[in-house]
Formats: C-alpha cells, structure tokens, sequence
C-alpha cells in the first residue's frame, strides 16, 4: 500500500505555534482518513520553523466500496391510489441510479418510506486525500492568523510551497493558490537550497541532504548533546531548560551550539537576573558549574554549520552585555528606593484595564490572606503576620525598571523578594513575595513556605474572580491570562498543603471584593454569574488533572457530579473511586443498585419539601431499607467528621445498602397507583439518592 | 562600510527592485511606518513600492548621547512593497548580503514579533530579524491601519541602520560611527542628542505642551471635516509627537495614557477613511497604469 507525505513550507512559524499545530495534523489526518474510509498505518508529523510535514505508511489506494440504504420520499407521495410510482419517486430512482423495482417500502420511526440500494464505487485514495487536506488545514487553529499579498487563504504564516505525494504520484492539490509538487526547500543558506523528493519514505533523509534536521525529536536531542559538548570545553553544563530548548528548536532548521561568554563582574547580580537576561531576550541557555553555580558563559543555538563560528560568538557576546549593563542599571535605581515605599505609587497602575488599581489589588490580597487565616488550622502566629505582610508588599515590584522591562517581567515576584530583602524585610516575608507566581509552569516546584502558599492561593483566586467578572473566560485555545494554568497551580498547591477550603464561599468572598467594572466590557458577568462559572471552569480542570493521573473519564464524573465543596476531599473521593473501581468485586453490581433510586426519582416533579413518612410504609421492606438506610446515614456523617475521609469505610457503610434496595423493588412498585403511597416512595428513593451522592454519582459510570 | 554607503547600497537595491526612493518626511514622527507613504499607501487597493530614510524621534529613548545604543532620534531605512511579493523573505535576505554580510557566515533567525501601534490603530504580523543575536530589522505584514484591514497586504521592512552599522563597523558606540570616512556620528550628532535630552526631560514647558495638544487636535479634527485630510493627517503626527514629549517630561499619568492614545487613533482612523474614500474618488488612479 502507498505511503502519503504532505508537506506545507511557511516563512518562519513562531515557534510555540510548531508543536500545537502538528498535533492538530496529526489527529486531523489520522481521523480525516478514517472517515473517508482509508485504512492507514501510523501517521508522523515532523516540524521546523518552516515546514509542518505528515507523513502516513500504508495507506489505500482505494476507498473499499460501500453498499448504503438512501432514504427517498414518504411511500405515501411515492405511488398514487393505484400503487403506480409518481414523479417523485421516479426522480428519487433516476437520482441514484436504480430501476424502479428495486425500490422498497420500509417501516420507520417516522412513518413508511421509500429507500434505495446503492452501491457506491470507493474512490482512489488520489481522488479523495486533495480534499481532506484543504480541509484539515482550513480546520487548523492557530492563536493568530494573519493573510499576504492578496492571497484569501488566512494561515499562521505565508504559504510558500506545497508537497503532496502518495508514493512517487504527486497529488493534484490547490491550496492558497498554491499547487503541490513534489520540491521541497532545504536550508536558506546551506547546500542548494531546493530538492527533490522521490518518495514519501525518502522525505527525512532527502531534506538532511539539504541541511535540514527535519524530525524535531532528533533535532532536540542533537541541540542538548552540542550544548553539552561545547559547555564542557569550559568543564561545564548548560542550563537545558525544557521549554527553552522547545523553542530553540523550532527556531532552527540545522542546529549548531556557540559558546559565547560574558564579563564576570555580572555574576554579582542575584542569580535569576543575567539568567533571566540570557533565556528571555537572547535564548541563550545558561551555564553552570558541576555544584550548580552559574558561569560567565552561555550557548547559542545557531541556524547554520561551523562556518563562521567565531563571527557569530563574537556578535552574540556583543549583544548581551548591554542588555546586562541595562538589568544592572535597574537593580541600582530600584534599590534607591525601598520596596515598601512603592505602595503609594500602585495607586497610580491599573488593574486589568478596569478593575480599579493594583494598590486595590494589593488591599483585596490583604483580605484574602485574613480570610485565609481564619479557615486554615495550623499556622503559626509568625507565618500568619508573614503573610499579611507579603500581601502588602506584593505588587510593589511592578512598578520598578526591573519588572517594567517587558522581557525581565520573569522576575517579577522573584525581584520583589530580593528588594525586601534590601529593604530589611523578615527572610520569611521576602521568601513569600519570592514564591507568590509558583509554579510558573507544571514541572515548577510550589511554594515551601506557608506565608508563600497563602499568597500564592490569594493572588490566583483574586485574578480568577477577576477575569470572570470581566467574562474573560478561557475557551478552546484561548486563554491570553494563563487561568488553566493559574487554577491548576491553585489546586496543586490546595492539595499538596492539604488546605481544606469551603469553595463555594471562596468564590462569593472573592467575587464580592472585585469593584464592578466601569466601563463594563461586553461579556461582564455578575457575581452569581461568575461564581457559577468559575465553579464549572475549575471543575473541568479537576476534571483534566485527575484524568491526567490515569482516572478514567466517567470515574472523575461521577466524583465531580456528587455533593462536594471542597477541593482537596473530591481529589481525594475520585482516588478513591479509582481504587475502588479497580479493586471492589462488587464495584458494578453496587453502581447498579446505586443507581436505582436516582433513576426513579430523577426528573420527576417530587416537591422539595416532601418527607419520608414511615407510617405510610405498606410493605415490610420500606421499614427496613429505611432503618439500614439510617444507620448507614449517621455512620456516614460521623465518617465526614474527620478529614481526610475514610472513603472506603464510605463505599461499605453505602454496600449495606445493596440487598434492601434489591428487596424493596422486588416486592414493591415504586410508582404506585396511590399517589400518596408513590410520594413517599420517591422521597425515600431521593434520600437514598442523597446518601449515594456523599460519595459519587453513579450515574456517571459508564459499565 | 559607513553609514551613508549603507544607504546609498539599500537605495541602490531597492531601487534596482521597483522601488520609489522617497524622501523622508517632514514632520516629527517616532517611526518611518507614521509617515503617509507607509500608513495611508497601506490602505487601499493600489499597488505600491517605496524606499526611504526617515529620521525618527522617541523623546524617551534620549540618554543625552551617553548611551552607546539609545539615542531620542535615530535613522530608520524603511521599504514598503504592496502586495507583499511571494519571495519577500529571500529579497530582503539578498538586500543584507548586499551589505557585504555573507549569510553562510552568520547567524540569521526570524523572531516572532507581532507589530503593533496603537496611535495609528495598525498592527500587524511577522518578525524581528536577528543578526548573531543582534536585531537588525523588524520585518512586518500590516494587517490594519487607522483601524481598517489592509487588502492587499503590504510588507514593510525597517532597518534600524545605526545598529546595522555598529554591527559592520566593529564599534561599541554610536559616537565613534562612521558617518563617511572621516566624519563620525559623534562629531554630527552629540550636542544634538545632549540639547534635545535636556530639552525633553527637563525644559519642554509642560503647560505650553498641553495647550499645543489641544490646539493641535482641534486643527485636525477641523480639517478631517473639510475634506483636508492630508494636511488633517500633519496635525495627527504632531500631536502624537506632543504627547511623547509630554511623556517624557512624566506629564503623563498612567490613567491617562490610554485615553490620549485613544484620542489620536480616534483621528487617525477618521483620516484613513477619508483617504480610503479619497482614493475611491478617484478611481484608484495607481491601478490602472
């Protein structure tokens, strides 16, 4: 079977655009084939800055042919009173290529009507592949598009070239006014800058002849192991920072280290700023000795070979010692006034465009670390005036020449602690302000300290009720203020120091403190507004991060569908679900009979007020699933007493439960004639329903 | 190679590729892009290729011709090419080389750098060219300008050129650049640079400022609804240059910087339009030579 390669050259694709967008090939292709009915073997991507290719062993040539029943007219438009076909069924006829008399009558839902068996002939995978293409790439999201020339095609980047061949056929493709061939570009400068390529599976190997790297995994690994080697002719290592090197390889094709140096009087400087310096404005990995002390040396990656290695280091050490004679210049004007004097100064920066001043952040922050406070059991008397303080002081670095530089707005937090520190501020203070964004990212650790978790946990709730009220709410790839990521460091760092919060009355405390928003953007939510979405948004994200721990889908649905106010004990339910699931023998036939009673009452116009009332009990095992359900009830309330709850003894007080529901529907109709009767049926079945939801709902389990 | 060859070579180049070599504007602007051969040629359907030299002010960069890298007036050599010809990249790849810079030998990236200017209500898409780590050029495809989409779309290549110059002559300070073979950048430029440092930081006549912004926005909101965009389109500039010295001079409070911006872009935008339909008027006269 033939191979596919597509490949689409585009001027130089912003490098954290690369990877996200080769996943969308990926999975668009995979299914796209599918769905026309093309068996394929595995599908590869492979990017650089500029070129998205998809590669697919195996594909058919043909789609197979295919026998469909073609729904026509209504049978009773489709013959007159003799039973003699009308025009609408000849034309049905004509229109898919049948006799009349193949046509047959068939019983629907809807009525009876005439169908048709076609069969349809598959078409050749070069037929069918063109416009599957034009489609995933028009599906393609990119977090911004942009058009040329007088192209209409919208895309990250300018199109410049296409490649699109199944085995050595090029396929007959259009797009963005460009037609597919089967050359490729190679390397701006290196080699002869354009090829051929034979066939799919001569694609990786054809473009290394033209200097290019072209599988990314490989080009990675060769950036890390030339930043290595050249960082050990100094008897060091670089600083491989993940996310840096991701982006360093999608800003070359054909990757070559330079070690540059610079003066060594800027190691005086607190660490994270000549690093910050390197990483963030000159993508430059940093180095270090082997006890991890920073060096005045650092890798370039270059796009290009050896040739000229000496120019291109002396370029880059020329660049970067302005930049950090710039960072020194704004460490010394900063320090000329003390932190604490920059409160007053807040006043004068707005908020999220809207929402008052970061002075009234700063107040708002206070707030929160006293509502804190009060709620969290534990703390000492010195981690709690640490906090409060750290909260005042926390916004005051925004307003240095530090944070104010765009590029080294990294150190914000980091920078604000340094300065405390200068300012004569308590070690735990500074370490707070430090500690504040963790974890900037997901592999970063979270805050040490308490005074640096509760602010921590105060600033993301505050920007969360913030951006809610103002309806900036992340969808699909749209998320410019970073909330999943903020929400999913608020849960981490809930979770790790067991902070048991009552989230509800976070989100009313939270969302009550924000002013309303003058002049009110389109899309402003009010607070009961806010508060339910927000509720939504950090539950979905419970939701992806429990599945990221390997639960399944519906196991973390039914967990997140029961009666739950509190971060840390639904994380801890879920697990125990999971466990559960895996390990009770009864799992299933307990989710059955747990599901019962929600089944019945669920949907039906039950008043709220209703209660049980024994003395309407007609059969024997009313009374009895109604005492086993009472003891089960108490022992449950008692079990939710102490946190963490046992939720296995949970799931075997709810067990107990299992033989009395079987026997009360056994013996009884729920949904009696007598309405009175039924009414008390349905309450009991809705407490039962109740007593479930302490742990799960199980109507979430997919068996 | 000195600074004036440098130009008179990109002048050559573009030139030999179609280009008008245009002269720089008149009024004080903060970037070539202000001038109207770039913000009010983007707009529109007509085709069009210039090449010029704009001398450009931003009171706040002054460091009154101390720093080795940050002047309040610097040169931009900036080109503008509509619609953006398909081969752009290797054509503005080529103009480098014919600076001498053999491509082999450096280390040539394009940067994401998505452009924006909000007193024109223009933005667009592209990259910040970087020469051995060094920023040469920001290399943009406007995707509006006074707030309309521009179509087609128009690229537009700046070159900071003291910095590409810096770079060529081997020297760590603006003032030891080569202007030709025997006259340097510090002897031309430096008094200027100290007087004008002084002057935006410290002497401009804060109240003076303010009432030239008012004035100034008057006369150009007068003249927009008088059908004299073009001379409307001047006063735009120089408010816009007003409000940076009033910037520099701290005048400008936080709060209030949005709403000034604001007003410019309002009056900016109201000129785009009236060229846009100007241009209409007269039947897109550039289309059909």
């Amino acid at each position: 079977m033939p191979d596919l390669l597509v490949e689409i050259g585009v001027e130089e694709i912003p490098a954290p655009v690369v990877l996200p967008a080769l996943e969308q090939l990926r999975q668009a292709v995979d299914e796209g084939l599918t769905a026309r009915r093309l068996e394929h073997g595995p599908v590869r991507v492979f990017g650089t800055p500029r070129r998205l290719a998809v590669l697919v062993t195996d594909v058919a040539a043909c789609q197979p042919d295919e026998v469909k029943e073609v729904k026509g007219p209504p049978a009773a438009a489709a013959f007159d009173a003799d039973g003699k076909p009308t025009p609408a069924a000849l034309g049905f006829a004509a229109s898919r290529g049948v006799a009349m008399d193949q046509l047959r009558v068939v019983e629907t839902d809807k009525g009876s009507f005439v169908f048709a068996t076609v069969a349809e002939r598959g078409q050749p995978a070069s037929v069918v592949i063109p416009a599957l293409l034009t489609d995933v790439l028009n599906d393609l999201s990119f977090p911004k598009t942009m058009r040329w020339g007088d192209v209409d095609t919208r895309f990250c980047r300018p199109v410049r070239w296409l490649v699109a061949l199944l085995d050595e056929e090029v396929l007959e493709w259009t797009y963005a006014g460009l037609k597919a061939g089967r050359t490729t570009r190679g390397h701006r400068f290196l080699g002869p800058g354009s090829g051929d390529i034979a066939r799919p599976s001569a694609y990786v190997e054809t473009l290394r002849d033209l200097f290019v790297i072209v599988d990314h995994e490989e080009r990675e690994n060769l950036i890390a192991a030339k930043a290595r080697e050249v960082a050990a002719t100094v008897n060091a290592r670089p600083r491989l920072d993940p996310d840096l090197l991701t982006e360093n390889n999608f800003l070359v094709e054909y990757p070559t280290c330079v070690l540059g140096s610079f003066p060594e009087r800027y190691l005086a400087l607190p660490e994270r700023v000549p690093v910050t310096v390197m990483e963030k404005h000159q993508r430059y990995f940093a180095v270090e000795d082997e006890h991890g002390a920073l060096l005045p040396y650092f890798v370039i990656v270059r796009n290009g070979s050896e040739a000229g290695s000496d120019i291109v280091r002396r370029g880059n050490e020329k660049v970067i010692v302005p930049r950090l004679e710039d960072a020194e210049f704004y460490l010394t004007e900063d320090l000329k006034t003390p932190l604490p004097e920059r409160l007053e100064t807040l006043r004068r920066v707005t908020y999220m465009e809207s929402l008052g001043s970061l002075y009234d952040k700063t107040k708002r922050l206070e707030a929160w670390v006293s509502w804190l406070n009060e709620r969290l059991p534990g703390l000492s008397e010195d981690e709690r005036q640490a906090a409060l303080r750290a909260a005042m002081l926390s916004k005051c670095d925004q307003v240095t020449l530090m944070v104010g530089d765009g590029k080294l707005a990294a150190l914000q937090g980091y920078i604000g602690g340094h300065y405390a520190r200068c300012a004569g501020e308590p070690e735990a203070v500074a370490v707070a302000l430090a500690e504040q964004y963790l974890p900037v990212r997901q592999d970063d650790p979270l805050p040490a300290t308490a005074a640096g978790r509760l602010l921590a946990v105060a600033d993301r709730f505050d920007n969360l009720c913030a951006a809610f009220t103002l309806g900036l709410v992340p969808r699909g790839t749209r998320d410019p203020q970073g909330l999943r990521r903020q929400t999913q460091g608020l849960i981490a760092i809930l979770l790790e120091a067991g902070y048991r919060l009552d989230l509800l009355s976070a989100l009313s405390f939270g969302l009550a403190q924000i002013p309303r928003p003058d002049p009110a953007p389109k899309g402003a939510l009010e607070p009961t507004e806010a508060r339910d979405a927000l509720w939504e948004f950090i539950a979905s994200r419970l939701q992806a991060m429990l599945e990221d721990e390997g639960l399944s889908y519906d196991t973390v649905r039914s967990a997140l569908g029961s009666h739950w106010t509190d971060v840390v004990d639904v994380i801890e339910r879920a697990r125990a679900l999971g466990f559960l699931r895996r390990s009770a023998a009864d799992f299933e036939a307990q989710v059955d009979t747990a599901t019962r009673p929600a089944n019945i009452w669920r949907g039906t116009d039950l008043p709220a007020e209703t209660v049980v009332d024994p003395a309407l009990f007609a059969d024997p095992t009313e009374q009895s699933l109604w005492t086993v359900w009472g003891v089960a009830r108490e022992r449950i309330a008692a079990l939710k007493q102490t946190a963490p709850v046992d939720y296995r003894a949970v799931w075997e007080t709810l067990s107990q439960l299992q033989q009395p529901i079987a026997a009360l529907f056994d013996a009884v109709m729920v949904n009696a004639e007598d309405m009175n009767l039924r009414r008390n049926r349905l309450a009991m079945m809705r407490e039962l329903d109740r007593l479930y939801l302490e742990l799960a709902d199980f109507r979430e389990i997919v068996q | 190679m000195t600074f004036q060859q440098i130009i008179r070579r990109l002048d050559d180049f573009w030139a030999a590729r179609g280009c008008i070599l245009a002269q720089p504007y008149d009024v004080e602007v903060g970037a070539g892009t202000m001038t109207p051969d770039t913000f009010l040629r983007a707009l529109g359907p007509e085709p069009w290729n210039v090449a010029y030299v704009q001398g450009s002010r931003r009171p706040n960069d002054g460091r009154y011709g101390e720093n080795p890298n940050r002047m309040q007036k610097y040169y931009q050599y900036q080109v503008i090419l509509k619609p953006s010809p398909d081969d752009v990249q290797e054509t503005y790849l080529e103009s480098v080389a014919s600076l001498g810079i053999d491509p082999v030998l450096h280390d040539f990236r394009f940067v994401e750098d998505d452009w924006e200017a909000p007193t024109l209500g223009a933005s667009g898409v592209g990259w910040e060219v970087w020469l051995d780590g060094m920023e040469i050029t920001q290399f943009t495809y406007f995707q509006k300008a006074g707030g309309m989409p521009c179509d087609p779309v128009s690229v537009e290549l700046t070159y900071g050129i003291e910095r590409l110059a810096m770079y060529m002559q081997d020297v760590d300070h603006y003032r030891h650049l080569l202007w030709n073979d025997d006259i340097n950048f510090g002897e031309l430029r430096k008094e200027e640079e100290r007087q004008f440092s002084t002057y935006n930081f410290e002497v401009a006549d804060i109240d003076m400022l303010w009432q030239l912004f008012r004035l100034y926005e008057a006369e150009a909101a007068r003249l927009v609804q008088s059908d004299l965009h073009l001379p409307a389109y001047d006063y735009v500039l120089k408010c816009s240059h007003v409000f940076n010295l009033l910037d520099a001079r701290g005048a400008v409070s936080i709060t209030e910087r949005p709403a000034m911006i604001g007003r410019i872009r309002n009056l900016a935008g109201q000129v785009a339009q009236a060229h846009v339909a100007m241009r209409a008027a007269l039947g897109y006269p550039l289309c059909h030579r």
